[in-house]
């Protein structure tokens, strides 16, 4: 610090307190009490196994993939701002991507009458006469021939999300399309690739989605969706997911981020090239969706364009603001909770219908009552007891240089 | 002292016809503050819009050094050296006090440069040093949204002083200010002159008397006058333009 500097801190009357802010301590309790709820989830995600049996694992690990969901959306919408109406898209490019492999790997394909394995739909789509190898069937079949390695199919369910997700962030926040507008876009986007995936049936077998797929297998070993090895590999990619993404927004480019959320333009003016972090989160948020869009193939044996439905993409909204859009484990508990309530409440077939109507309450009631959600909520109940515990406490003494502070500092 | 730290050559815009800024020239030396006048419209803000990249010029370049930075990206042109404040205080509002200062002093633009934790033990003492001088330490763990309007402006010249541009573009530093207030700021100002070269842009007579060394009168959109305080107030190009509009306003 120059001179200078000194003398006007002096002239000012604000010379320096030697001590930590008081609420200092309070905030590092609340940030061991944050650890400990990603460590308690992931504890609790862990052990169910030892007392569950396997179907209803398999039922939990579809709502841990809405979980890893619910993850993507609170990185996108909120820490970087970004209101993405379309996440469905790159959950469901994931879902595609590996049910292509899984599809070509399933007995039903191997079983054509072709030397190599060809989907059975295809056949059942081809015009008369027509060639019955994978690579000419349609003029588009050729695009399922990578797909016969498997690890090009799992390659391809993080890659093509992310690549998506690229062209059409830097498009947009290279012309700083903000708030809503981001929204619509996604929105339509999302419409426009599922007509396609619907229209394009002779590949994609259109509405019907891709069913009858073989279990994915690593190294030998299948991931039969009924059993406790594939829960595993769910609960254990959530962890790690989690912990990931918490990890990244402490980072300082997390900062800039979340600065970029609150007023893009004294970031710019900090020096920061603003679209190329938003396009980066962006993709990471799709890179997400896309590994659960996998594993929710694995865990559910199909991909169909259902993923892409409106409706979908909007409840991953719904689920992350009842959990808490600005806390990545909030979101995450918000979705498996909605979900767990939601599967139990569709036993009953009167409740079925009325269980939308409760969703859409819920939403308003969590947008005017709660807007950062029950982990605003749980944060909020935190500070109530820590003010509690102050209060019991006699007064820290007060440093002296305390009491001189002028009254223009403490306004 | 002596070189230019800022130069503007024939710098102008006109929107649609209208001409805001033309053909205006300037040199700011390195280390000096100088203090920007002018009736409303006379295109001060125009033309900080012009240095900071904000607006495009349509006639004229901008040196920033040796530079030319004419119509660069504002990213860009904030990287070669630009600060700005702007006249409707803009901070992180949701951050805290200290993670504003966080922000402005990542050093290394680049997205995956900033995938990493923490900041070096330098910029940890300057951020310190800054809260200091901008009075906010107690404040260090609020959100930005808790503070007095006089503070949130205290804290963005503090990003400002821990971004640590050659040039600093202050628009209304002390709009919607109190007199201590006025005051306080007026103080933060002068510690920064001599480490940083600044421009204002200030309405409050008082406060440029406080601060002012040279200053340079807009009037429509170009240059009226340039000189020290003492010279400007006697001009009576300056009374008739300046002084005389204000009356009417």
């Amino acid at each position: 610090m120059s001179d200078a500097d000194l003398n006007a801190a002096a002239n000012v009357g604000t010379a320096p307190v030697e001590k930590a802010p008081p609420s200092a301590t309070a905030t590092r309790i609340k940030t061991w009490l944050e650890y400990a709820g990603y460590a308690g989830f992931i504890l609790v995600i862990l052990v169910l196994p030892f007392f569950f049996d396997e179907f209803t694992l398999n039922r939990f690990a579809k709502y841990l993939v809405y979980g890893m969901l619910g993850v993507a959306i609170a990185l996108s919408w909120g820490y970087a701002g970004i209101l993405n109406l379309g996440q469905g898209l790159f959950f469901g490019a994931g879902a595609y991507m590996i049910a292509m492999s899984l599809k070509l790997e399933s007995r039903t394909s191997l079983a054509q009458g072709s030397d190599t394995p060809v989907p059975d739909f295809m056949l059942w789509n081809a015009e008369p006469g027509a060639p019955t190898e994978l690579c000419c069937i349609n003029p588009a079949s050729f695009l399922w021939l990578p797909f016969q390695a498997t690890w090009f199919g799992v390659l391809m369910g993080i890659v093509l999300p992310v690549v998506i997700a690229g062209i059409v962030g830097l498009t947009i926040f290279k012309k700083r399309v903000s708030g809503v507008y981001i929204s619509i876009i996604t929105l339509a986007l999302v419409l426009l690739v599922r007509l396609v995936v619907i229209d394009a049936q002779p590949v994609t077998n259109g509405f019907n989605g891709l069913t009858d797929l073989a279990y994915l297998t690593v190294f030998g070993f299948e991931f039969d969706p009924y059993l406790k090895e594939t829960y595993y590999l769910v609960a254990i990619l959530l962890s790690l997911v989690l912990v990931g993404a918490r990890l990244l927004v402490s980072t300082r480019a997390g900062l800039i981020l979340q600065a970029i959320r609150d007023d893009q333009n004294r970031v710019r003016y900090l020096g920061f090239d603003v679209p190329v972090y938003q396009t980066v989160f962006f993709a990471i948020s799709a890179a997400i969706a896309g590994l659960a869009g996998m594993l929710y193939v694995i865990v559910a044996e199909f991909a169909s364009p259902t993923f892409m439905d409106l409706a979908f993409s909007i409840t991953m909204v719904v689920w992350a603001a009842v959990g808490g859009r600005a806390s990545l484990l909030g979101a995450c508990i918000g979705a498996i909770l909605i979900n767990t309530i939601e599967a139990s409440v569709s036993e009953t077939q009167s409740l079925v219908q009325a269980w939308q109507v409760f969703i859409g309450l819920l939403f308003v009631g969590v947008v005017l009552f709660l807007p950062r959600g029950l982990a605003g909520l749980s944060s909020d109940i935190v500070d109530f007891v820590l003010r509690l515990f102050n209060r019991r406490r006699p007064a820290e003494p007060r440093p002296a240089g305390e009491a001189m502070r002028p009254p223009v500092a403490a306004e | 002292m002596g070189t230019a730290a800022l130069t503007i050559d024939g710098l102008g815009v006109s929107f649609s016809g209208l001409k805001a800024v033309s053909a205006f020239s300037m040199i700011v030396e390195t280390g000096e503050l100088r203090v920007l006048l002018g009736a409303n419209g006379a295109g001060k803000t125009t033309l900080m819009d012009l240095i900071s990249g904000k607006t495009k010029s349509t006639e004229g370049r901008v040196f920033l050094g040796d530079t030319e930075i004419t119509n660069w990206e504002e990213h860009r042109i904030a990287r070669a050296g630009v600060g700005r404040k702007f006249q409707i205080p803009s901070v992180f509002r949701d951050l805290t006090v200290r993670r504003n200062l966080e922000v402005a002093s990542c050093r290394n633009p680049s997205v995956f440069a900033n995938i990493g934790f923490g900041f070096s033990k330098a910029a940890k003492a300057r951020m310190d040093e800054v809260l200091g001088v901008i009075g906010l330490e107690d404040l260090r763990n609020e959100p930005a949204s808790n503070l007095s309007h006089g503070q949130t402006q205290w804290l963005e010249l503090g990003m400002l002083m821990v971004q640590d541009p050659k040039v600093i573009l202050l628009d209304e530093p002390t709009a919607g200010m109190t007199q201590s207030e006025t005051l306080k700021t007026s103080q933060i100002i002068l510690a920064l002159k001599g480490r940083h070269t600044i421009v204002v842009v200030e309405h409050d007579m008082a406060f440029v008397r406080e601060i002012a060394e040279r200053i340079t009168v807009m009037h429509l959109g170009k240059l009226l006058a340039e000189g020290p305080m003492a010279e400007i107030e006697t001009n009576p190009k300056v009374r008739e333009a300046y002084l005389g509009s204000r009356r009417l306003s």
